[in-house]
C-alpha cells in the first residue's frame, strides 16, 4: 500500500464513520472524532466512565494523521501513519470489526403495479490461511443464492458493479430463502472444505520434514537430560506450534444481499 | 495426506443474531474498505518478504534481503546477525522489523544500543523503514511508546529496569551483542528476563567457536533449547574451543545464526589504499624524546611502570602538549616529590618548551592542503587534539573536534558540522567508535593505536556501506621511536591495514591460538622493555603467518552459514 493509497483509505475511513474533516490537505489531515470514534480508536475508558458518571459534556479528540512527511510543515504535530505501523493497524482491525455484518438490496425500483423481485444471497468473504513455520493467505468471496442454491465466486466483485441501498427500495419485494442462512453457511464451508483437501499438499509436506529435522536436533540435545522433562515438552510443543502444517479459514465478513434475477 | 481444516465459526452464530434482531448492519463503503484492506495485508506466498514493497524510497542490497528472508522464513525470527562491519546490519534488522510489523505480528518492540548510536538507529528506522521509533529520553516512553530505542546501561537501571519487567515485547533487538556472551553479567540477566517472543542479536565478531558463548547466546534466543547448562556442557566439555567437530552444534549454530563476509555479498567493495609516511624529529623533538629515558634511570621512585615510560615516548611522538600534560599529572600524584625526581620532570619540562614545531602537524597541514577535501585525523591524546584544533585553525583550516565523551546530541551535531562547514574532524581514540562518516574518504593516523582492533574501528567508520570512493589511510610514524617500531612490526608484517581484523581472528580461534587483542595487551602492557616486546612481536606476526599458511590449504571453513 503506498502512501497515497494510505491517505485515501484513511479520508474513507473517518468519512464513513461520520467524522468530520476539520483539515485535510495533502501529506496530512486532522480530523474531529465522533463520541463513537473515540471511544472506538483513543483508548481512554476512563475518561468515558468518569463523564457517563457525572455526565459531563462529552469532549471527543481531535487526531491529526500524517501520511507523508516531507509535504507538512514542521509545526504540524501528528501521528505519522505508514504501512506497518500500529495506528493503522488499529484502524484495519476497527474497519473489519464495524462492516462485519451487512444486509443490502439491490437497487432497482419496479414500477407501481410491476414489483420487482429481490432474491436472497449469503456471501462470505473468507481469507483462507495455509500455515506452518511459513504462511500464505488466499482471499475468496463466495455467493450463495438462497433459493436455488447456486454458488458463485468473486461474488464480492460482482457486487462492486451493482447499485446497492441499506433500504428496500420501492415496488420491489424480497423472496423468502428456501435455504436456511444457518445451512448454508454449511453448504459453503463443505465446498470450501472438498476443494482444500483435493488441492496440492507438498507445502505441508515440506514442513513436516523441517519439524522432524528439529525435533532431532532437540532430542540430541536431550538424549542425556533425564530430570529435566518439563522444558523438554515445552520445547517440543514451541516446535508444533511453530511448524504443525494447518488450515484455516476465516471469515472477513459478509451477509445478506437481496439482488435482481439477472443481476449475477 | 490430510491436513487439519479449522473454519471459523463464530461469525456465523453473530450472523444469525442479527438476522434475528433485523440488525445492527454495516455500512457498505466500510465493508468495501474491509476488503481491501484485507487484500491488502494477505501474504500471498510462503516465500519473500512484503516489507520492502512497501519501502519504495530504500533499496536493500541482496544479501540484506536475503538476510531478511532467512530470519522470517526459517529462523523465526530468532537470530544472530552477525555480518562483518559494515555491512549494514542495522538495515537488515529493520527489514525484519519492518516485515513483522506489516505481518501485524509485532506492535511493541525494544532495541538496545550503545549510547552513541541511539540516535542514528532511530533516524534510521523513522526515515528508512517509517517505523515510528523514539529514542527514550523520559521514563513514560517505556509504557506509551510502541518501539522504544535505548542504551542497555540506561535501560538495565531502576527505575527503569522495573517498569521494562512490565511490559511485554513482541520482539527485542540487540546491537553489540557480543557483550553478552557471559551469562554471569547484569547485562545477561537483564535480556534473559525480558518478556519477548521475536529476539534478534547484532554482532560483528563472530561467535568465536567457543562452546559456552553458543550455549549462552542460543539460550537467549531460546531458553531451554538445549536441554540443562551442566548436562550440555558435560556433553560438549565447556572451554572447547571447535564446535567445528560436533555436526549437531554445528547444524545449531546454522539455524540460529547468519554471517556474511564482505567477500560473499557480491558488492564491489572500493579499495583500501594504505601509505606510511615516515618523518623525522627535529633536533629539538629529538632531544625531548632521548630525555625521557632519563626517567628510567632512577628505580626507587618515578615511573612505577615501564608502561607509563612507553606512553611519555609515545606521546612525545604525538605533541609536545601532550608529554607536558601527562608530567603535570605525575607530579600531581606524588605526594613529597624527591628534589631528584622533580629535577628530572623540570628537565624534561625545559626541554618541552625548546620545542618551537611539531613535525606531524607540519606534515598534516601538508598533507590537508593537498587532499583539499574532507579529512579525519585521529590521534590518541586528548593534548594533541586540542593543539592541532589550534595549530589547524592558524593556518585557516576550520576543524571540529569529536571524542567519545561527548553527549548523544552533541555528537550528532559535530558530525553535522563536519559534513556541511567544516574540513577536517580532529577524533581522539573513543570517538572512533559509534559515528559513521561515508561522506569523507581520508584518514590521517596522527598516531597509531597499539590495539589494531581500534584501528579497524577507525577504518570502519568511513570504509562501510555507502562509500563512493576508494579510501586513503595515512599514517605517520617518526623515525627511530617506538612508533617507528610498532608500525613495522605489527602492522606492516601482518598487513593488517588491508586485512580486515575479524578474519585474523578467524584464523587464530580456529588454530586455538586465542583472540589478537589479548595477545596484543599482553605485549604491549606486560613488557618491561622494548627488547621483550620486539621478541614477542615477532613471536606473534610468525605465529600469524603460521596460522595462514595453514589456512591455505583449508579453505574457508571457520564460522558462518553453509
Amino acid at each position: 500500500m503506498q502512501q497515497q493509497e494510505i491517505h485515501d483509505f484513511l479520508l474513507r475511513y473517518f468519512q464513513s464513520n461520520n467524522c468530520e474533516l476539520v483539515d485535510s490537505r495533502s501529506g496530512f489531515m486532522t480530523v474531529q472524532l465522533t463520541e463513537e470514534m473515540d471511544k472506538e480508536l483513543m483508548n481512554r475508558p476512563f475518561y468515558w466512565h468518569y463523564l457517563e458518571k457525572t455526565g459531563g459534556i462529552p469532549n471527543p479528540m481531535q487526531l491529526t494523521l500524517i501520511t507523508n512527511q516531507q509535504e507538512v510543515h514542521d509545526d504540524i504535530k501528528g501521528e505519522i501513519i505508514h504501512f506497518g505501523s500500529p495506528r493503522l493497524h488499529q484502524i484495519f482491525a476497527s474497519t473489519k470489526k464495524l462492516a462485519g455484518y451487512i444486509r443490502l438490496y439491490e437497487d432497482r425500483q419496479g414500477a407501481p403495479g410491476t414489483q420487482t423481485p429481490l432474491l436472497p444471497w449469503l456471501c462470505l468473504n473468507t481469507k483462507i490461511s495455509y500455515q506452518c513455520d511459513r504462511k500464505r493467505d488466499v482471499y475468496q468471496s463466495i455467493g450463495l443464492q438462497l433459493i436455488n442454491g447456486r454458488m458463485v465466486t468473486d461474488f464480492h466483485d460482482h457486487l462492486l458493479q451493482l447499485p446497492l441501498t441499506p433500504k428496500i427500495p420501492d415496488f420491489a419485494f424480497t423472496l423468502s430463502p428456501l435455504i436456511m442462512p444457518k445451512s448454508g453457511i454449511t453448504r459453503i464451508e463443505n465446498m470450501l472444505r472438498t476443494n482444500l483437501s483435493d488441492e496440492d499438499h507438498t507445502w505441508a509436506e515440506e514442513a513436516k520434514q523441517r519439524w522432524k529435522k528439529d525435533l532431532q536436533l532437540l532430542d540430541h540435545f536431550y538424549k542425556d537430560v533425564v530430570e529435566d522433562t518439563e522444558s523438554y515438552e515445552i520445547e517440543k510443543q514451541a516446535l508444533r506450534e511453530q511448524f504443525e502444517p494447518k488450515i484455516n479459514i476465516s471469515v472477513i465478513n459478509g451477509g445478506i444481499f437481496y439482488l435482481t434475477d439477472n443481476a449475477i | 495426506m490430510t491436513v487439519q481444516i479449522t473454519f471459523d465459526s463464530s461469525w456465523q452464530e453473530e450472523l444469525l443474531n442479527r438476522i434475528t434482531n433485523d440488525g445492527p448492519w454495516g455500512n457498505w463503503e466500510l465493508y468495501k474498505l474491509a476488503n481491501e484492506v484485507e487484500k491488502h495485508t494477505l501474504i500471498p506466498q510462503f516465500e519473500g518478504l512484503q516489507a520492502p514493497k512497501h519501502l519504495s524510497q530504500l533499496t536493500p542490497l541482496p544479501h540484506q534481503l536475503e538476510v531478511a528472508k532467512q530470519v522470517v522464513e526459517n529462523m523465526n525470527g530468532k537470530a544472530i546477525l552477525a555480518d562483518e562491519v559494515g555491512l549494514g546490519k542495522t538495515i537488515e534488522a529493520g527489514l525484519v522489523l519492518k516485515e513483522y510489523m506489516i505481518r501485524g505480528l509485532v506492535k511493541k518492540a525494544l532495541i538496545l544500543v550503545p549510547a552513541s548510536l541511539v540516535s542514528q538507529w532511530e533516524m534510521e528506522l523513522n526515515t528508512k523503514f517509517f517505523i515510528p521509533a523514539v529514542a527514550q529520553k523520559k521514563s513514560y516512553v517505556w509504557e506509551r511508546c510502541d518501539v522504544v530505542v535505548s542504551s542497555i546501561d540506561t535501560a538495565k537501571r531502576n527505575p527503569h529496569r522495573d517498569i521494562i519487567s512490565q511490559q511485554s515485547y513482541d520482539m527485542v533487538i540487540i546491537d553489540e551483542a557480543h557483550k553478552l556472551k557471559n551469562s554471569k553479567t547484569k547485562n545477561y540477566e537483564f535480556v534473559q528476563n525480558l518478556k519477548k517472543k521475536f529476539c534478534l542479536l547484532l554482532t560483528a565478531t563472530p561467535i568465536q567457536n567457543r562452546v559456552s558463548e553458543i550455549f549462552n547466546l542460543v539460550s537467549l534466543l531460546k531458553p531451554g533449547h538445549l536441554g540443562s547448562e551442566s548436562a550440555f556442557f558435560q556433553k560438549y566439555k565447556k572451554d572447547a574451543r571447535s564446535i567445528d567437530d560436533d555436526e549437531h552444534l554445528r547444524e545449531l549454530v546454522n539455524k540460529v545464526m547468519i554471517r556474511n563476509r564482505r567477500e560473499d555479498t557480491g558488492i564491489e567493495w572500493t579499495k583500501r589504499y594504505v601509505e606510511t609516511l615516515p618523518i623525522e624529529f627535529t633536533n629539538e623533538e629529538r632531544e625531548l624524546y632521548d630525555s625521557i629515558q632519563m626517567l628510567k634511570e632512577n628505580s626507587s621512585e618515578t615511573i612505577s611502570s615501564p608502561f607509563s615510560l612507553m606512553t611519555l615516548q609515545r606521546e612525545a611522538c604525538s605533541s609536545r602538549e601532550a608529554v607536558y600534560y601527562t608530567l603535570k599529572n605525575m607530579l600531581k600524584r606524588q605526594e613529597t616529590p624527591s628534589s631528584a625526581f622533580e629535577e628530572r620532570i623540570a628537565a624534561i619540562i625545559k626541554k618541552v618548551e625548546a620545542v618551537t614545531k611539531n613535525s606531524k602537524a607540519e606534515k598534516t597541514l601538508e598533507l590537508i592542503k593537498k587532499i583539499d577535501d574532507k579529512v579525519i585525523v585521529f590521534t590518541e591524546y586528548r593534548a594533541t587534539q586540542l593543539y592541532l584544533q589550534w595549530f589547524l585553525q592558524q593556518h585557516g583550516i576550520t576543524s571540529v573536534p569529536f571524542r567519545g565523551g561527548f553527549k548523544r546530541g552533541k555528537k550528532d551535531w559535530m558530525r553535522e558540522l563536519f559534513e556541511k562547514r567544516a574540513q577536517v574532524l580532529i577524533a581522539t581514540e573513543a570517538g572512533g567508535e559509534g559515528i559513521n562518516l561515508q561522506f569523507c574518504n581520508h584518514i590521517i593516523n596522527f598516531d597509531l593505536p597499539w590495539n589494531p582492533m581500534r584501528l579497524e574501528q577507525r577504518i570502519g567508520r568511513i570504509h562501510r556501506l555507502g562509500q563512493e570512493k576508494d579510501v586513503m589511510i595515512y599514517n605517520f610514524a617518526i623515525k627511530d621511536t617506538v612508533e617507528d617500531h610498532i608500525l613495522k612490526l605489527l602492522y606492516e608484517k601482518i598487513n593488517l591495514f588491508e586485512k580486515v581484523i575479524g578474519d585474523l581472528d578467524d584464523i587464530l580461534t580456529k588454530l586455538d591460538f586465542g583472540k589478537v587483542e589479548d595477545h596484543l595487551v599482553d605485549i604491549f602492557s606486560k613488557s618491561a622493555s622494548e627488547g621483550e616486546m620486539k621478541i614477542k612481536m615477532e613471536n606473534f606476526t610468525s605465529m600469524i603467518q603460521f596460522a595462514e599458511e595453514l589456512r591455505e590449504g583449508d579453505g574457508h571453513a571457520a564460522t558462518g552459514n553453509s
